[in-house]
């Protein structure tokens, strides 16, 4: 009842192509915006902040990297972590040996070198794709590891290979409580998924999908395959990259390469399949589900009061078991299980 | 339809020979289109009949032979040119994206007109946001010429097929292309269905004046709609005329169309 367009009408086609046509999405946004913005840091914990919170953000910035790779260019990689490696180590660089580098110009900078790595590693997707692509973008992810690893000028010849990452001050506001980095990460993933939604909702995007769903039909129409599937493979890439780059420098503190392993690229894999392949809004969702599920379920598995042993055991099954009925009830995952509500709430309480 | 003046020659293609290993598609082919008029290409399966699509829009690179279109002669057709020069095509078994809206379908086909760059687009911004406004408006007179007003949100996967084969020449359409391919626009439709392609198809080429060179079964509607006719066996010409002529060759008639 509450949530219908009715009454609501386009005048114009920028109206009908906006973000959110429907005014109550809009309103929803924006509240959510705020509490984000506003309420979140005057309420929340250290804790709340640097356990959940930013790790969060982070991990759906890099999902949705992966989401326009995958997702929307249907090219598929295992290389996630890698890119956001390139991005973490690059932006560490810039700030070591460029004298007063602007961290967010750093930032920038990780994702642009990120980009060029994608870029390279991208281009035997144009003669190879689905799981033979995936394998070879899992290259990617030992060489650049075993790059940062082997290379000491990366790391600055440090001997343990571990580095504390610098401060990270704008403009001489020093970021260094966990509210004000999650005000920093909050800022830079709500830009990044409004330049991602653009994308998709304009040309560049339409070229990504097109490619997607019918290669040949694409380069019929015009578009060229080379320069769509390296494009899809820079930006998300970037994305990835400066989303390694927040992780290095807003979450962990420290940048290492062994923080960027094989299973982190998997966990983001795991996110937008469960988010839902080729969704803005999945790429949240699934990073939500990924990292906020196990926390949720360990208190509650705590709280039952059982021996250690057991609950610690009972929180993967619990996890496992979600997983696999989430993906059963909607294998397109979170997003379309969301868009659907959303459709018959719009009709809500009638039938049809 | 008397009223279309057919023009000059715009497309020609001499002694096209297309081969994948052993097997000739095509052999020594040459015929022309004129502008603004409609040529089919008629024949048994197999006989090479998109194959000769996909040579004259560069799908296919042939072994032998040149094309001439709009004065240009070259050895074989590159896609991306000859989607610049104005070939739009539709496909046999529609190609379309499916995971796309019909909208967005048909917006593709406006690709070669943008001209903003990727970073106005992500910041949606200037050009970016007037060339969004620009085309939809363009491709909502398609949606109004092809009355797909009502299916114009709906992901294309959704669709029935008499309705896809619509949405693949709305997005050709787009393109305003000046000369169309449709390798059967008509197969597998009823006959109501049907009815309505041949009005789309005779209105397009009446309307914008495009070139269309349609492969098709459907004898009926062939006979009916076309200029002329190229009819194609084992990747050889056997015929080439107004439909009347080509409906008595006696070796037409042999391969092809059977006796009456």
């Amino acid at each position: 009842m509450i949530y219908r367009e009715a009454g609501q009408f386009k005048t114009s086609y920028l109206e009908d192509g906006q973000i959110f046509p429907i005014r109550q999405d809009r309103i929803a946004v924006a509240l959510l915006l705020l509490i984000a913005f506003v309420v979140i840091p005057l309420a929340a914990t250290p804790y709340f902040f640097s356990a959940i919170l930013i790790p969060f953000l982070i991990l759906s910035l890099a999902a949705l990297g992966l989401n326009i790779l995958t997702g929307y260019a249907g090219q598929l990689s295992l290389g996630t972590a890698a890119f956001m490696a390139v991005g973490a180590f690059a932006s560490y660089n810039f700030m070591l040996r460029v004298e007063g580098m602007p961290v967010l110009l750093a930032f920038v900078l990780g994702g642009i070198c990120a980009a060029a790595v994608g870029i390279v590693f991208g281009l035997p997707s144009l003669r190879i794709r689905g799981f033979y692509l995936a394998a070879s973008t899992l290259a990617t992810q030992f060489f650049v590891v075993w790059c940062l690893t082997k290379v000491p000028w990366f790391t600055n010849y440090s001997s343990s290979g571990v580095i504390t990452a610098q401060q990270v001050e704008i403009l001489g506001f020093t970021f260094d409580t966990p509210a004000r980095k999650y005000l920093l990460v909050l800022s830079i993933v709500c830009l990044l998924a409004l330049a991602a939604k653009n994308m998709v909702r304009s040309t560049v995007g339409r070229s990504w999908m097109a490619v997607r769903d019918m290669d040949v039909a694409a380069e019929v129409i015009g578009f060229r395959l080379m320069r769509t599937k390296l494009t899809a493979f820079a930006v998300s890439s970037f994305y990835c990259g400066v989303a390694g780059a927040l992780y290095a420098y807003c979450y962990l503190g420290t940048v290492e390469p062994e923080a960027y392993n094989l299973d982190l690229s998997f966990r983001i894999l795991f996110m937008i399949i469960i988010g839902g392949v080729g969704s803005i809004l999945g790429s949240f969702l699934g990073a939500g589900f990924i990292v906020l599920l196990p926390i949720l379920l360990s208190f509650i598995v705590h709280a039952t009061g059982l021996p250690n042993q057991v609950t610690s055991n009972l929180e993967l099954m619990v996890f496992g078991a979600l997983i696999i009925f989430f993906l059963i009830v909607e294998p397109h995952g979170l997003a379309r299980l969301w868009q659907i509500g959303k459709e018959k709430l719009r009709l809500w309480p009638f039938p049809h | 339809m008397s009223t279309r003046k057919i023009g000059e020659v715009i497309l020609k293609v001499d002694n096209i020979s297309l081969r994948f290993g052993g097997v000739k598609a095509l052999t020594n082919i040459s015929f022309d289109v004129r502008e603004h008029e409609i040529r089919a290409i008629i024949g048994p399966n197999g006989a090479g009949k998109s194959s000769m699509l996909n040579v004259i829009n560069g799908v296919y690179h042939p072994q032998e032979g040149t094309i001439t279109f709009r004065g240009e002669t070259r050895r074989d057709m590159d896609t991306h040119q000859a989607a610049e020069q104005g070939i739009a095509r539709t496909f046999q078994n529609i190609a379309l994206f499916s995971g796309m809206t019909v909208l967005d379908n048909i917006m593709t086909g406006r690709n070669l007109k943008i001209r903003s760059s990727f970073l106005e687009q992500a910041l949606w911004i200037g050009r970016a946001r007037r060339e969004e406004v620009e085309n939809r408006r363009v491709v909502e007179e398609i949606i109004d010429f092809l009355q797909l007003q009502h299916v114009r949100k709906t992901p294309v996967a959704r669709l029935p097929y008499g309705i896809k084969k619509r949405v693949e020449l709305a997005r050709a359409l787009a393109a305003e292309p000046s000369m169309l391919l449709l390798d059967e626009p008509m197969a597998g439709m009823n006959v109501e269905e049907k009815q309505d392609m041949c009005r789309f198809v005779l209105d397009t080429n009446e309307q914008f004046g495009t070139t269309i060179v349609l492969i098709e079964h459907d004898m009926g509607v062939v006979m009916d709609i076309s200029d002329r006719v190229v009819v194609l066996d084992y990747g050889r010409k056997i015929g080439d005329g107004p439909p009347d002529v080509v409906r008595n060759d006696p070796e037409v008639i042999k391969a092809y169309l059977g006796a009456h």
